[in-house]
């Protein structure tokens, strides 16, 4: 255990990385050269590397042993489990020193801005009141989510365990909402007991996450108790080749690993397949992000060790050939002019930015309204060939599910293709930032290029053939930028038509109360309901997504506009130091030269230590 | 039939259906893959009569009926049925289509000399849900055919929870139709009930838990009468347990506690081959304990034995009394086959029904006339008819009255006793009086002022029902 109850300030992660001593550095030499922009975004990258963040969404059909999975990766009766009762709110486990749950619901709309969120902490031995069926029938409360924390080695790397409710039980709203989550997840652990083969809503299932996230495994619980665990988990290795699935499959028996946990039996706790699952989420999903922070934590040294170097090397080359100064001081006027350019509304990548967000604002609205409408024709056709005061509960559930579905579909596609935008206007903003900086010589200015070098380039893609590569857009550079609007996908993912949904029962209600009206009046009242429902959600769903691409936008454009603020202070500085240096006398020259030189040699000392973060190759 | 002489298919059909009315109920059983239907199907029948595995296994519709020789018999979609050669192997019957294509087959039926069979025939479909698509089409196309009534006059319908899809074939199955009462032939059966809460001890009074809380749901009352769990494989194993299982699980139960612990732990230790464990039981015959009882059969019936079910025949007995077998017969017994008559009837009408319809002729139209009046005339009809409503609370019967309404209507069985809800040897002279006091209750109710019309409506049928009791009763 990490914790220690008694220092209190025990952090997550007590180990320090070699990428966290070059970006300390980094902070370190910025507050030397005065330069406190680079240095708070040196900390901010600090602050990252500390509270690392790697979401694991556990999911599965109802019933499979989820939540016993997860009491079992961290040995403690966490999740409630029952033999009937399933979960109805996902749970979000990750590290604290002190066990902790939290409520999180949606703070009701209050005119315009944000969805607030509404936390209460309640007593840990109360979970279960709040985020089973039992408690929570169908998630009438209206939660979000839970949050717990637990002082859990195995979750100190910033590992994060969801625990989602089931998808295909009776109150199934869940399995859109469990879809509409997966953008936010760096990995999906999909459970199914050993007692049978995988079923085709389970492998489509996996064959969309696939799509979505870069980790996926399937985890076969239960096999200590079917005797044909291994025949099964070879009919669906056998399925998942021949989908074309890329994902491992381990087989797992939590009721095993408890048992060996309690009596330290380490043979037991090999056959419980555990092991195996830990190896997985430790080496291949923690430390695949793992890298990822590296790769980030390097771009950020080796960027601010560029610039600043930029002002050191344009005052050595002034100070080594005075004839030069003047040619060298137009040219850096030219290259802040630039740089100012790109913070003008003018810019290419603002221009895209806008433009972009305008397109995807109207497309998804589009989109949205098009299923909307598909699942009113087909409500109203159903009415047209039932009474709907017969079969008014079954009917409705069936509609709010398609809306929830459709929803759900919705917005994962503007979140796919908000991501793809960003990558674009990244590229932009790289190509011009990098014209904004002189051209020196041995130039290692801010090295732009480099850094989205690594995203795999979205350009000639057209979007939809090429999802994949939004998978890859989640490495290096984009993995910093998209850092701060995880937060707007998982906030925004738990759509909760139950609201609308309400309204839709009652209507029904209304119409049985009725009942002695013809059969054509029930069943216009029958279509009017349906419109006003699926009118309910598209508002309430068009509301989400219009946030989502302005937080989307916002976050853009001011990353982009900070990156620019900084290239603009950079050119600003070379232009300082160039002009300086014409004025340096003769006697003092020699001396200021050697220490530039030697300066100059610290943050190249500093860049190779960024660079050094990212192993040669990769 | 005599409406339509000059049509020799039509005739045809008409005369299978007229043969069905006298042939013993047909029960199909269905459910979703792997939910344990050729299982529990042995376990009725208490062979093993139908093959099952741990892939999916099932992929033709299967009828198994009565007959004093066994015989198997496939019918091809095109042309007459074709013997097929029937053998056992290792106790269990082996079925070899002889080169015929899967897709060719219409259905296949075995003739099997079991008491059991006797009164019920019954149908094991493949799986809904199935990977492969043609097999569960196979099952929705015998089930819910498109254009003529369903060939199975009952459904047993398996499933290991209630999945939403499941409650989508239960409602497909029972709206099947329009005249048709709906639930009123369909059981639901929470199936493999021995591994719910990972095959601990208690897994069986789990399973109870879970039936008895799907049966208080409302929007399952409304599509099946009734709800039990049955774990399939310990019935059927236990109908079969034979003296060397004894044996291997008195030996079990004589080893030390922590010995048989370490072995139950899971199905892998309980395969271990080591100096020790052979000793004890060699792990050829481990494994084959394992493949007919399932872990948890294992362990329970170790403790079994060792809280003193001395004999095979006890053993087996207390096996086949937990896994639920006996509810699900019971229930069988009061929901079908009590009311055989009663769906065979309905099973007839709507086969009548369908022909008048697609056929239409002169004569036709006033047998239509007919049928529709024996369906909405019957007073069982409207028993039938009332019940679903009042599952489907589409009556709405004031709390204290509903349950007795619908035990008075038959829901828990046709018997007087059973419909008054008194012990089965009851007095005549009591059931009686009894009879008398509801019946008289009930007519009160019916011309009640305060009551809506449907409310009244459903009061008379069931002064009705009182008043069959009443019939039914020796003077």
């Amino acid at each position: 255990m990490p914790s220690d109850p008694a220092g209190g300030t025990v952090t997550q992660t007590a180990t320090i990385t070699p990428a966290m001593e070059a970006v300390e550095l980094a902070v370190k030499a910025s507050t030397a050269y005065q330069r406190p922009d680079l240095a708070a975004r040196a900390r901010q990258a600090l602050r990252r590397l500390h509270n690392p963040r790697v979401r694991v969404l556990v999911v599965g059909e109802f019933k499979q042993g989820k939540s016993m999975l997860v009491n079992a990766l961290l040995n403690a009766p966490i999740c409630p489990i029952d033999d009937d009762i399933s979960t109805s709110v996902p749970t979000v486990v990750r590290f604290s020193d002190d066990p902790s749950v939290t409520l999180v619901r949606a703070a009701r709309i209050s005119g315009e801005g944000d969805d607030r969120e509404e936390r209460t902490q309640v007593p840990v031995e109360q979970l279960a009141d709040h985020v089973s069926e039992a408690g929570n029938p169908g998630n009438r409360a209206g939660l979000k989510y839970a949050e717990v924390g637990v002082p859990r080695h195995i979750l100190a790397d910033g590992l994060e365990l969801v625990d989602t409710p089931g998808v295909g039980g009776l109150a199934s709203v869940h399995g859109s909402a469990t879809m509409a989550m997966l953008p936010s997840a760096d990995a999906i652990l999909l459970v199914s007991d050993a007692a049978a083969e995988y079923s085709r809503p389970e492998l489509e299932f996996l064959r969309q996450a696939g799509r979505l996230c870069p980790n996926v495994a399937c985890v076969l619980t239960k096999i200590d108790l079917y005797p044909q665990w291994q025949r099964i988990a070879e009919l669906d290795r056998d399925h998942l080749a021949s989908a074309g699935i890329d994902a491992e499959l381990l087989p797992t028996s939590s009721v095993l690993r408890l048992h060996a946990v309690q009596s330290e039996d380490r043979q037991l706790n090999a056959e419980s397949g555990f092991p195996a699952l830990v190896t997985f989420l430790h080496d291949r999903v923690v430390g695949q992000s793992g890298r990822l922070a590296d790769r980030a934590a390097a771009n950020d040294v080796v960027t601010i060790a560029g610039q600043l170097a930029a002002g050191m090397r344009a005052e050595l080359a002034a100070t080594e050939d005075p004839g030069r100064a003047r040619q060298l001081v137009a040219e850096l006027e030219r290259a802040k002019q630039r740089a100012a350019d790109l913070r003008n509304s003018s810019s290419r990548w603002q221009q895209v930015l806008n433009d972009g967000i305008a397109d995807l604002n109207a497309d998804v609205d589009y989109d949205l309204r098009d299923r909307m409408r598909t699942i009113v024709k087909e409500g109203e056709r159903i009415v047209d060939s039932v009474d709907p005061g017969k079969a008014w509960d079954q009917f409705a559930l069936q509609v709010e599910d398609q809306a929830a579905a459709a929803a759900a579909a919705n917005f994962l596609w503007a979140s796919e293709r908000a991501r793809w935008l960003a990558a674009q206007v990244a590229e932009l903003f790289a190509e011009d930032g990098a014209r904004s900086l002189p051209d020196l010589p041995a130039s290692a200015g801010p090295d732009l290029p480099e850094l989205i070098g690594e995203m795999d380039d979205p350009g000639g893609e057209k979007f939809g053939a090429g999802q994949r590569a939004f998978i890859g857009l989640r490495g290096g550079y984009m993995g910093t930028l998209m850092a701060g609007m995880y937060s707007t996908f998982m906030g925004l993912t738990l759509l909760n038509p139950f609201s609308a949904a309400a309204g839709l029962l009652m209507g029904g209600k209304m119409m049985r109360d009725e009942s002695r009206r013809l059969l054509d009046r029930r069943r216009m009242e029958a279509k009017n309901t349906v419109r006003r429902y699926v009118d309910d959600v598209s508002f309430q769903v068009g509301k989400q997504s219009r946030d989502m691409l302005r937080h989307v936008q916002r976050e853009l454009r001011d990353h982009f506009m900070a990156r620019s603020d900084e290239l603009v202070r950079s050119a600003q500085e070379s232009l300082i130091a160039a002009e300086r240096a014409s004025s340096t006398g003769q006697a003092e020259r020699q001396q200021r030269i050697a220490d530039l030189r030697a300066e100059l040699e610290r943050i190249a000392a500093l860049e190779r230590q960024g660079q050094a973060l990212v192993p040669a190759g990769d | 039939m005599e409406a339509y002489r000059d049509s020799p298919a039509t005739q045809r059909w008409l005369r299978g259906e007229l043969e069905r009315i006298d042939a013993p109920l047909q029960v199909a059983i269905a459910g979703k893959v792997k939910a344990g239907k050729s299982t529990l199907l042995n376990a009725m029948v208490g062979e093993m009569v139908a093959a099952t595995d741990a892939a999916e296994c099932t992929r033709l519709v299967t009828w198994y009926q009565y007959a004093t020789a066994p015989r198997l018999t496939l019918y091809p979609k095109q042309g007459g049925p074709r013997p097929l050669p029937a053998s056992r192997r290792d106790g269990r019957l082996v079925i070899d289509l002889n080169g015929t294509p899967v897709e060719d087959v219409d259905r296949l039926v075995v003739d099997w000399p079991s008491r059991r069979l006797q009164a019920t025939t019954l149908i094991d479909t493949p799986g809904i849900g199935s990977m492969t698509t043609e097999n569960s089409e196979r099952s929705a196309a015998f089930l819910l055919p498109e254009d003529e009534p369903a060939a199975a006059d009952a459904v047993v319908y398996l499933m290991r929870h209630l999945h939403a899809t499941d409650f989508e074939f239960l409602e497909a199955f029972s709206e099947y139709g329009a005249t048709r009462a709906s639930g009123l032939n369909a059981i639901a059966v929470l199936s493999r009930a021995d591994e719910i809460g990972g095959g601990r001890l208690d897994a069986l009074q789990s399973a109870r838990r879970v039936a008895s809380r799907y049966r208080a749901d409302p929007r399952l009352l409304g599509l099946c009468q009734d709800v039990v769990s049955v774990a399939g494989l310990l019935a059927q194993a236990g109908r079969s347990l034979r003296q060397d299982e004894f044996q291997a699980f008195t030996t079990l139960a004589g080893a030390t506690r922590d010995d048989t612990d370490a072995l139950l732990l899971s199905v892998d230790r309980f395969l271990v081959s080591g100096p020790r464990e052979d000793a004890l039981l060699p792990v050829d015959a481990r494994r084959a304990l394992l493949d007919r009882f399932g872990l948890f059969g294992v362990r329970l019936a170790t403790t079994l034995v060792r809280q003193g079910s001395g004999s095979p025949d006890l053993l087996a007995a207390e096996l086949v009394r937990r896994s639920g077998l006996d509810e699900l017969r019971t229930a069988l017994t009061s929901q079908f086959t009590q009311r055989r008559d009663l769906l065979k009837a309905r099973s007839a009408l709507l086969a009548v029904d369908h022909v008048l319809r697609r056929e239409p002729s002169p004569q036709g139209r006033s047998l239509l006339a007919e049928v529709e009046r024996i369906l909405a005339g019957s007073h069982e009809f409207a028993e039938m008819r009332l019940l679903a409503a009042i599952r489907s609370s589409s009556v709405a019967i004031p709390g204290p009255y509903r349950a007795e309404a619908e035990r008075l209507l038959g829901a828990n069985g046709g018997t007087p006793s059973q419909r008054l809800g008194l012990v089965e040897d009851t007095e005549p002279r009591m059931l009686r009086a009894v009879t008398m006091e509801t019946l008289e209750r009930w007519r009160r109710l019916s011309e009640h002022p305060v009551y809506p019309h449907a409310f009244k409506d459903a009061a008379r049928t069931v002064v009705r029902s009182c008043e069959g009791i009443l019939d039914e009763l020796p003077d």
